[in-house]
């Protein structure tokens, strides 16, 4: 029945024959034509509005929320008053978390504080190798945020809302300057392991929200599979899955020839990278390729899914053409045990981190890669005691970092109160930093936005927000 | 604090505190409580699950942000017959699947999609990629694994290990059923909120956080990797085979010829004859040279392969019906 003699066409040759080329601009014109989104439609503008500092972000996220007052905001005034009651002129009718109704005792630094590099930035003790990196990185001291438990948090945090359901700043990003790859998706997630007490992380925190799907952040597993079923099936080869893929595109391709469907042409490019990232995610998931030099810089044991592991795969990511990555590192939620707590986080994240940084700046790439540090909010100035000293959540003044691409190395940004309670000076709120990250980037916030439920969406919402132009560099 | 009704609808006429039977009441009320409008809101959302858009596009925003109806006429016709035949939603899947608008072919023109891109004047049907749960009972079901039973117990079928790694408060493990139970509809997978399964969330299943009246219809590489290599699928896909084996005649032609039957409800056309049979021969070349590779594959799932298969035949055929199983048209409501 069948022809024995059949030979398949070149993979190549469909592709550009085949309707794969062809099928990618007609979808893009019909979807034109349809009025639904594709790439950047006519409401961003010009993408970028601006030359670009940063082609790309790596943001190093601490979920749970580490402490500023153990990492880099100093205050002795807050030593003094240790063990002693709270001013209440600080604390009244602000929220707290889970001190409500406790008695508020001051909580005075755990480790030391110095000064460090030429730029004299305040690292505590608890953060050797950062303060190795004082004079290229640039740390914003009075953050502020709106939302005082982890979840909502973390989603204020990405998408500058509360509410659930609007897309993802690594969305937006790719959204609006488009991917860099065919191989990968633009925007990746990684989880780390270790770390106590971990917060589950709601995939919602990479959700692409109104915008579409094909922004969504795609989560990397620590072990087994790096991506949900991106190994073939047992006993297929690569070349079996090969003629399989190609088939289905040109059974698609036949199909679409008679039905007219845009769906299809992308289904065929979805396929498409489904089979690329078949190779091109476990090529970046082997660290053979890194020296051993390399694997002791970051410490990282290849396969153990650690924050160090995952810094370098960040590296490997961005240097394929990866848009956004985002890290997160989660058990930095120290109510309690604070002390021991900090060592083991800061054991998981402090050299790595430095040596992400250091090997981006020794491959050139620092330059135009935007690294972002910071959890979803910070920690009280007063004590908790779940095990040990601790603190609990706080969202008036806390501590982040950015360093790379067009950032102003080695500054220290606005400062909290003598208790390190209330942000006071060059006040940063969220959406200032997102501002300023899409500023960085070439984006306006102002003219990036994307139409939904009758309104003009931004990542920056409606609520004023600035670009701090003083961490520009 | 009296529980009430928002002020521009019409009030709920009662002395003392309503509770939720005047609720009820008032919403189905058309006189005198809210009935027309969740008569309207009801029958949109039919129209939408049988047409694939609303006659109002919004779905869940009938105000003044919303969409108006592209009929307002149909609107209001199925929203009266919703309500007159006592909110018989059996009766409203009747009368829309009966109707000579359903019955329509999918097929349209350059013209038509210019001049009504979303067709809501339906004027053919739609083509709108099938939802989650029903892309996972669709392989089951042509498959003959499908298990119709109704009601009972969520069920847990496989899952990629480790998946709930990052849940927490408490730690949760996920232990996959071992009988018939992982072949039960997808309605009845456990849904973890926030964690549902990687193929449902692939293919847009809400994560259950909040009310979802309409889902996105994503098309991406995630959920291309899924219909591939999901063990699920792969399962689904060999049971196929042996099935396509045991019904159709010994001919690679009528085998072919009644696994489209099964998958498309239609014969393959002859260009697709040639690219499958193109796909037949080398798959089964492969696995002929390696019998350990078809072995392998013909083991994935829970389902015992049936020993009287030569491992290789079946492989290859097993390769056919992942082809079927992953195109568009399989996964599309045409």
């Amino acid at each position: 029945m069948f022809d024995q003699s059949s030979n398949f066409i070149n993979r190549r040759t469909f592709l550009a024959k085949g309707g794969f080329s062809i099928g990618a601009a007609a979808l893009a014109s019909q979807l034109a034509k349809a009025g639904t989104t594709g790439g950047n439609d006519l409401s961003l503008g010009q993408v970028p509005h601006h030359a670009p500092k940063a082609k790309r972000v790596i943001y190093l996220c601490m979920a749970g929320g580490p402490s500023h007052l153990e990492t880099f905001d100093y205050k002795p005034e807050l030593d003094k008053i240790n063990g002693q009651a709270f001013p209440e002129s600080f604390t009244k009718g602000q929220p707290i978390a889970q001190l409500q109704g406790k008695a508020l005792k001051a909580q005075g630094h755990l480790g030391g504080f110095k000064q460090y590099g030429k730029s004299g930035q305040w690292i505590s003790d608890y953060l050797p190798y950062h303060q190795k990196m004082a004079d290229d990185i640039t740390v914003i001291r009075s953050m502020v945020t709106e939302q005082i438990n982890h979840d909502p948090a973390h989603t204020f945090m990405n998408t500058g809302t509360a509410i659930s359901g609007r897309p993802s700043m690594g969305s937006w990003v790719n959204y609006g300057l488009g991917s860099e790859t065919e191989n990968l998706p633009g925007f990746v997630v990684l989880t780390s392991v270790g770390g106590r007490n971990p917060q589950p992380i709601a995939s919602r925190q990479w959700s692409s929200g109104f915008l579409p799907s094909s922004f969504q952040g795609v989560e990397f597993n620590s072990s087994g599979d790096p991506v949900n079923y991106v190994s073939k099936p047992a006993g297929v080869s690569s070349g079996h899955q090969d003629a399989l893929i190609r088939t289905i595109q040109q059974l698609d391709a036949k199909r679409n020839d008679l039905v007219d469907n845009p769906e299809i042409s992308a289904r065929i490019k979805a396929y498409e990278m489904a089979f690329r990232m078949q190779t091109s995610v476990p090529e970046l998931t082997d660290f053979a390729g890194e020296s051993q030099k390399t694997l002791d810089m970051y410490g990282a044991t290849p396969g153990d899914g650690s924050y160090a592991s995952n810094c370098l795969l960040a590296r490997r990511m961005i240097e394929k053409g990866v848009r956004f990555v985002q890290l997160y590192h989660r058990g930095w939620d120290h109510h309690g045990g604070l002390d021991k707590y900090m060592k083991i986080c800061a054991g998981h994240t402090d050299k790595a981190t430095w040596a992400l940084l250091t090997d981006l700046k020794q491959r050139g790439l620092l330059e135009d890669t935007l690294v972002v540090w910071g959890g979803e909010f910070g920690r009280t100035p007063m004590f908790q005691g779940k095990g040990g000293a601790g603190r609990d959540h706080h969202i008036k003044g806390f501590s982040m970092w950015m360093a790379g691409g067009g950032v102003k190395p080695g500054l220290s940004h606005g400062a909290t109160d003598e208790l390190g309670y209330n942000a006071v000076k060059d006040i940063v709120h969220v959406r200032d930093f997102h501002a300023t990250m899409l500023h960085l980037l070439g984006i306006d916030h102002h003219q990036f936005s994307k139409k939904f439920q009758g309104l003009d969406m931004r990542l920056t919402g409606v609520k004023p927000a600035k670009v701090i132009k003083q961490l520009l560099a | 604090m009296q529980p009430a009704v928002p002020h521009f609808l019409p009030q709920i006429k009662k002395k003392g505190r309503a509770n939720r039977k005047d609720l009820a009441n008032w919403l189905t009320d058309v006189e005198n409580g809210t009935g027309g409008l969740t008569a309207r809101v009801m029958a949109n959302r039919f129209f939408y699950l049988y047409f694939g858009t609303g006659i109002s596009r919004s779905l869940s925003d009938f105000g003044g942000q919303g969409q108006p109806p592209a009929n307002p006429e149909l609107l209001d016709r199925l929203a009266v017959q919703f309500y007159e035949s006592g909110w018989d939603i059996k009766h409203m899947v009747r009368l829309l699947t009966t109707s000579r608008a359903y019955r329509q072919s999918s097929l349209t023109t350059p013209k038509l999609r210019d001049l009504d891109p979303y067709n809501q004047l339906v004027a053919h049907q739609s083509r709108f990629r099938l939802p989650a749960e029903m892309i996972r009972d669709n392989a089951l079901a042509v498959s003959g694994l499908l298990q119709t039973e109704i009601g009972g117990a969520s069920v847990m079928p496989n899952q990629p290990v480790g998946y709930y790694r990052h849940l927490n408060f408490p730690i949760r493990k996920y232990k996959q059923h071992t009988d018939q139970r992982v072949y039960r509809r997808s309605v009845y997978m456990h849904w973890q909120r926030q964690f549902l399964h990687p193929m449902l969330k692939a293919f847009d299943a809400p994560s259950r956080e909040e009310c979802t009246a309409e889902r996105p219809r994503s098309n991406t590489p995630v959920a291309a990797l899924n219909l591939l290599n999901d063990p699920n699928f792969v399962e689904s896909a060999r049971v196929l085979a042996e099935r396509v084996l045991r019904e159709a005649k010994k001919d690679d032609g009528a085998r072919l010829n009644h696994a489209y039957k099964l998958v498309l409800s239609r014969d393959p056309t002859d260009a697709e004859r040639k690219t499958m049979g193109d796909l037949f021969i080398y798959a089964k070349k492969d696995f002929k040279q390696r019998p350990d590779a078809a072995k392998k594959l013909i083991s994935i799932g829970q389902t015992p392969a049936d020993p009287k298969w030569d491992p290789s035949e079946l492989a290859a055929w097993t390769t056919i019906s992942r082809a079927l199983l992953n195109l568009s048209e399989t996964t599309t409501r045409n």
